[in-house]
């Protein structure tokens, strides 16, 4: 069986560059191309970012829980924190068009994680927001 | 957290060279570096991509942040020199039709001058 990742980080932004080591490895265990690795890297600041900055009201106790697995040519990346309910698959108003002097930057993190995965899907459960994507490995 | 950002000027074209990660633990580092050297006059600026394996879109205000101040005070920002997968992000973000992205250095000094 494919090696899989479980770890829960308390939430902070410090956190983001070692959870990228063992995103790598995770990678190199699974054999999956760099432009994947470097997706889901992408994804998992854009994410953390969003509930550190958003989520937690400054929460002592707050922390995020990654898992992720290989399936059948899917990669399934789960990721939940005890932040206040937000359902990042509903916001989608990023600005990728208008022109240099009107340009903000609100909503591009969101806006790339779902531009790179095949599927997310939201849930809040027991307290926490749980936002599962899946990437095709198949697709180049 | 801080970048490492090497600098080599041309002519009046600074240009700098983020090495590694930019990403939301060190994008105000790398905001501090770009944002001085706006401040302390320096009208054209090249941020060379040969050297960055990384970026989030904590990295990217930074370049459009920078973008705008020297865009209003008549200077120019050039991107140049990026892997495949960073300009793909470029690609998705709509920021290559407002920054210009050069496949080389040379390219980028010459659409500065």
């Amino acid at each position: 069986m494919a090696e899989e990742l479980n770890v829960t980080i308390p939430a902070r932004l410090s956190e983001v560059r070692e959870l990228s080591s063992m995103v790598e490895a995770f990678g190199d265990a699974n054999g999956l191309p760099d432009p994947k690795v470097f997706v889901i890297n992408l994804a998992l600041d854009e994410l953390i970012t969003n509930t550190v900055t958003h989520g937690l009201e400054d929460k002592a106790d707050a922390e995020i829980r990654i898992r992720m697995r290989v399936r059948a040519d899917t990669l399934i990346l789960v990721m939940e924190d005890n932040g206040q309910p937000f359902d990042p698959t509903r916001d989608t108003n990023a600005d990728v068009t208008s022109s240099l002097e009107e340009r903000s930057i609100g909503g591009l993190g969101l806006h790339l994680v779902k531009s790179f995965a095949d599927r997310v899907a939201y849930e809040f459960v027991g307290g926490r927001n749980r936002l599962t994507m899946e990437h095709d490995l198949t697709r180049a | 957290m801080d970048i490492e950002v090497a600098e080599e000027r041309n002519e009046d074209v600074l240009v700098l060279l983020p090495v590694g990660r930019l990403d939301s633990g060190n994008a105000r580092s790398f905001e501090s570096v770009v944002m001085d050297h706006v401040s302390s006059g320096e009208r054209r600026l090249v941020v060379d991509f040969s050297r960055l394996d990384f970026i989030s879109s904590s990295g990217m205000r930074v370049l459009l942040i920078a973008a705008k101040a020297l865009k209003a005070g008549e200077g120019t920002l050039v991107l140049c020199s990026m892997k495949n997968h960073i300009e793909e992000v470029f690609r998705i973000s709509g920021f290559d039709r407002i920054i210009p992205i050069k496949d080389s250095r040379e390219s980028a000094l010459a659409a500065s001058s």
